[in-house]
C-alpha cells in the first residue's frame, strides 16, 4: 500500500558529493529527468553516483539518457525498465553497453512504449494506482511471453516499487470505447532532476520543452535537483506561472554550474553532438571503454575539474544564445549553421 | 557562392521545379524529399527523430508549410530554423505554440486523436506494415537488440495514417517479424492468440482505421491495398523492379507499379540543401548543382 507524504519536505542546499551520500543507496529505484541525451540531463549527478560505487539500480525511465549510458558504462543498471533504450539519437542511437550486457545476462529489460511510459508517470503523479491507455494492440509489448521482471519472479509482492502485473487488458466498460490497458503507476525511490534556475527553498523552473519532469518530481518518494542558477526563492516567486516545481517535493538542491553537460540546458548551452559521438565510438570496444571510463570519470577531481578538460573554447562555442536558446556557433555536422532570421516556413506562407 | 541568407531565400522561386537528373542527387535526399511529399498542409505530424525529421522540415518549406509538426518531447508547432538532432532539441521547439511535456504530445494530442500523420523509422518491417524495432532473434536472448518502441507503437497505431522510412535488405522486409513492436494492417490478437486483420482486433476503439499509409525505402515507395498487404508503388531511379524483389523477404506485390519514382527537383533539392541540412549532419555528402542552376545560384 502507498503511504501518505509525512510531512512538508524542507529542501537541503548540498554539494554533489553530499546529496549523492546523503540520498542515493544501491539498488534504488531512479529516474532521471530530461529527454534522452539531448535535453537537461541530471549528468553531474550520476556522475557523481558512479564515482561513489553506487550500484544495481533500477531505472525506471520514459528513455535512455547521458545518465543511463554513464551507468551502463560501468554496469551499475541491473534492471531497465523503459521503452526507448537508445541514448544519443543523432549522436549516438544504439547504447552499445546496454546490449552487451544485456547479452550477457547481466541486466533485465523490461520493455513499454513511450506513450505508456508517460501515463505511468501521470498515474505516479496523482497518486493513481493504473491509468488507461489506448495501448498498442496486437504489439508484442502486450504478449504475455515478454513480461521480463515476471519472468524474473520479481512481481510477487516483495518489491514495494514492483507491481503486481506488468499491465491488464480491459474492455472500456463507460464508453465502450473498445480495449484498453490499464498500466501500473510508475513510483520511482528517488529522481534526479536538473533545472537552470532553483530557488533557495527549492522551488524550480526550467525554460524549453518540460518533458515528464514534473511528473516525475512527484511521483517519487525523494527529489534530488541540480540548477545551473541558485537564485533568491523571491525572485522565483515574482512569476509563479514559469515555476513547474514546487518546493515541498524537492529534498535537496545542488547548485552546480553545466551539471547537465553534454546535454543542453536551452538558454544556457547546447549538446555537445562532437563529445556524444565520441562516447559512443568509445563504447564499441570494450577496451576504449575502460580508457573513457578511467579518463572521464575517475579522471577528473571534480565536476569543475571536468569541464576544466572539456575546455573553454568549447564552452564558449556551446554558449546558448538569449534569444533563440541554443548555439549557432558550435559545428554539429560538417559546415557552420546559416544565419537564419526566421523560419523559411513562416517567411513564405505564414503561420 | 557565399551568398547571404536573404539573397538565397529570394532565390528559391527563381530555381526551376524540374526534376534532377539521376547522379545529380544522392539516395537520402531523394527519400526526404519522397517523405515531404507525403504530407499534406493541413495534415498535424508526429515524427521521429532522423530521416523522418529531415523530410518533414522539408515538407514544411515546400509543400505543406501550415502542417503543424509535433515532436514527442513536448514540442507543438515548432518553426524551425535548423535541423533538430533531437526531438527535444530546442531548434525543434523554435516559436512554437505552446511547450509541453510527454502527457501533453501522447495524451492531449496523440490519444485525443488530433494527430493526422506519424512519420517513423523501424528496423524491419512485415507484409502488412507491421514493424520491429525491439529485437532480432529470441527476445530474451536477441541476436540483436535495438532501442524499443520509443513512440514509435503509440503513434504508429494512433495517427490517422503512419508513413515509414527504412533501409531495404532481404532480412528487414519480412512475411513476419520476430517481434512486432508496431502492428500493422493484421496482428496478434491476444485474447484468441491469432493472427488477425488490426481493424478486427481495433474495432469498437477510436483508432480502428488508422494503420500504416506508406513505406519509403532506399529501393522505392510502398502503399497497402484493401487486404492491407503491402505493394510496390515506385521504384527509385537506377533500380529495377526484379532488384526491389530480390530484396524482399517474401514474395511481394509488384502488379501495382505506377514507375519510376519521381526525381526531385532542383527547387526541392535546393531548399534541402541550403536550408533544411545546410549544416550537412544527416546528407554529409555533396553533389554539385548542374551548370545552368548553379548558374542561376551565383547570377
Amino acid at each position: 500500500m502507498r503511504k501518505l507524504r509525512e510531512k512538508t519536505k524542507k529542501a537541503e542546499i548540498l554539494t554533489l558529493e553530499e546529496a549523492i551520500k546523503k540520498h542515493v543507496k544501491d539498488g534504488m529505484v531512479v529516474a532521471f529527468s530530461g529527454f534522452t541525451g539531448f535535453n537537461r540531463n541530471p549528468v553531474a549527478l550520476t556522475w557523481e553516483m558512479i564515482r561513489q560505487g553506487k550500484k544495481d539500480f533500477h531505472v525506471i525511465d520514459r528513455h535512455g539518457s547521458c545518465c543511463t549510458w554513464l551507468l551502463n558504462a560501468v554496469g551499475a543498471i541491473k534492471i531497465y525498465e523503459t521503452d526507448w533504450m537508445g541514448w544519443g539519437e543523432m549522436a549516438g542511437k544504439l547504447d552499445v553497453n546496454m546490449e552487451r550486457h544485456y547479452k550477457r545476462g547481466k541486466i533485465i529489460l523490461e520493455d513499454y512504449s513511450h506513450g505508456a511510459m508517460a501515463m505511468r508517470f501521470l498515474a505516479g503523479a496523482i497518486g493513481a494506482p493504473f491509468i488507461p491507455y489506448h495501448a498498442p494492440l496486437g504489439s508484442d509489448l502486450y504478449n504475455n511471453k515478454y513480461d521480463a521482471l515476471g519472468k524474473a519472479g520479481l512481481r510477487d509482492g516483495k518489491h514495494p516499487k514492483i507491481p503486481f502485473k506488468k499491465y491488464i487488458p480491459m474492455e472500456d466498460p463507460f464508453w465502450k470505447d473498445g480495449l484498453v490497458y490499464l498500466l501500473p503507476a510508475a513510483r520511482p525511490d528517488i529522481a534526479f532532476i536538473h533545472v537552470a534556475q532553483a530557488g533557495d527553498k527549492g522551488t524550480a523552473r526550467w525554460r524549453g520543452i518540460g518533458t515528464i519532469d514534473k511528473e516525475l518530481c512527484f511521483a517519487a518518494d525523494k527529489v534530488i535537483l541540480t540548477c545551473e542558477e541558485l537564485v533568491p526563492e523571491a525572485e522565483l516567486r515574482k512569476n509563479p506561472e514559469q515555476n513547474q516545481i514546487p518546493y515541498f517535493t524537492v529534498d535537496a538542491v545542488v547548485p552546480q554550474a553545466y551539471a547537465g553537460y553534454p546535454s543542453a540546458v536551452p538558454f544556457y548551452y547546447d549538446y555537445d553532438a562532437p563529445f556524444m559521438r565520441g562516447m559512443d565510438a568509445a563504447s564499441r570496444n570494450e577496451e576504449d571503454m575502460k580508457k573513457w571510463v578511467d579518463e572521464w570519470i575517475y579522471g577528473p577531481k571534480s565536476w569543475e575539474d571536468l569541464m576544466t578538460k572539456v575546455g573553454v573554447k568549447r564552452l564558449l562555442e556551446l554558449k546558448a544564445d538569449s534569444v533563440i536558446g541554443y548555439s549557432t556557433r558550435i559545428l554539429r555536422g560538417k559546415k557552420p549553421a546559416p544565419r537564419m532570421k526566421m523560419p523559411l516556413s513562416v517567411i513564405r506562407s505564414g503561420y | 557562392m557565399a551568398k547571404s541568407i536573404d539573397e538565397l531565400i529570394a532565390l528559391i522561386d527563381a530555381i526551376p521545379d524540374v526534376p534532377a537528373k539521376p547522379g545529380e542527387y544522392i539516395l537520402p535526399e531523394l527519400m526526404a524529399i519522397a517523405i515531404a511529399n507525403e504530407v499534406r498542409n493541413d495534415d498535424i505530424v508526429f515524427a521521429g527523430t532522423g530521416l523522418p525529421m529531415v523530410g518533414i522540415m522539408t515538407a514544411n518549406f515546400t509543400n505543406a508549410p501550415n502542417a503543424l509538426l509535433i515532436y514527442e518531447a513536448g514540442i507543438c508547432d515548432g518553426k524551425t530554423m535548423h535541423v533538430p538532432m533531437s526531438v527535444c532539441d530546442q531548434r525543434a521547439a523554435n516559436m512554437s505554440s505552446s511547450l509541453g511535456g510527454l502527457v501533453d504530445t501522447f495524451g492531449y494530442y496523440l490519444q485525443q486523436g488530433f494527430v493526422t500523420l506519424g512519420f517513423l523509422g523501424g528496423a524491419a518491417i512485415d507484409k502488412y506494415g507491421g514493424v520491429n524495432v525491439t529485437s532480432i532473434g529470441d527476445y530474451y536472448m536477441p541476436q540483436h537488440r535495438f532501442t524499443g518502441s520509443g513512440g514509435n507503437s503509440d503513434i504508429g497505431t494512433m495517427a490517422h495514417r503512419t508513413a515509414f522510412i527504412i533501409l531495404q535488405e532481404k532480412r528487414r522486409f519480412l512475411e513476419r517479424n520476430e517481434y512486432t513492436t508496431t502492428p500493422g494492417h493484421w496482428c496478434w490478437d491476444w485474447k484468441t492468440g491469432e493472427w488477425r486483420p488490426r481493424k478486427e482486433v481495433w474495432k469498437g476503439t477510436p483508432f480502428e482505421h488508422c494503420g500504416p499509409e506508406a513505406v519509403v525505402t532506399n529501393m522505392g515507395t510502398y502503399r497497402f491495398d484493401g487486404n492491407g498487404e503491402i505493394y510496390l508503388e515506385t521504384y527509385h531511379p537506377g533500380v529495377t523492379v526484379e532488384k526491389v524483389k530480390e530484396n524482399c523477404g517474401f514474395d511481394l506485390n509488384v502488379s501495382k507499379v505506377k514507375g519510376e519514382t519521381r526525381h526531385p527537383t532542383y527547387r526541392e533539392l535546393f531548399v534541402l540543401r541550403e536550408f533544411v541540412d545546410a549544416e550537412l549532419i544527416f546528407l554529409p555528402q555533396k553533389v554539385e548543382y548542374p551548370p545552368d542552376v548553379l548558374k542561376i545560384i551565383n547570377s
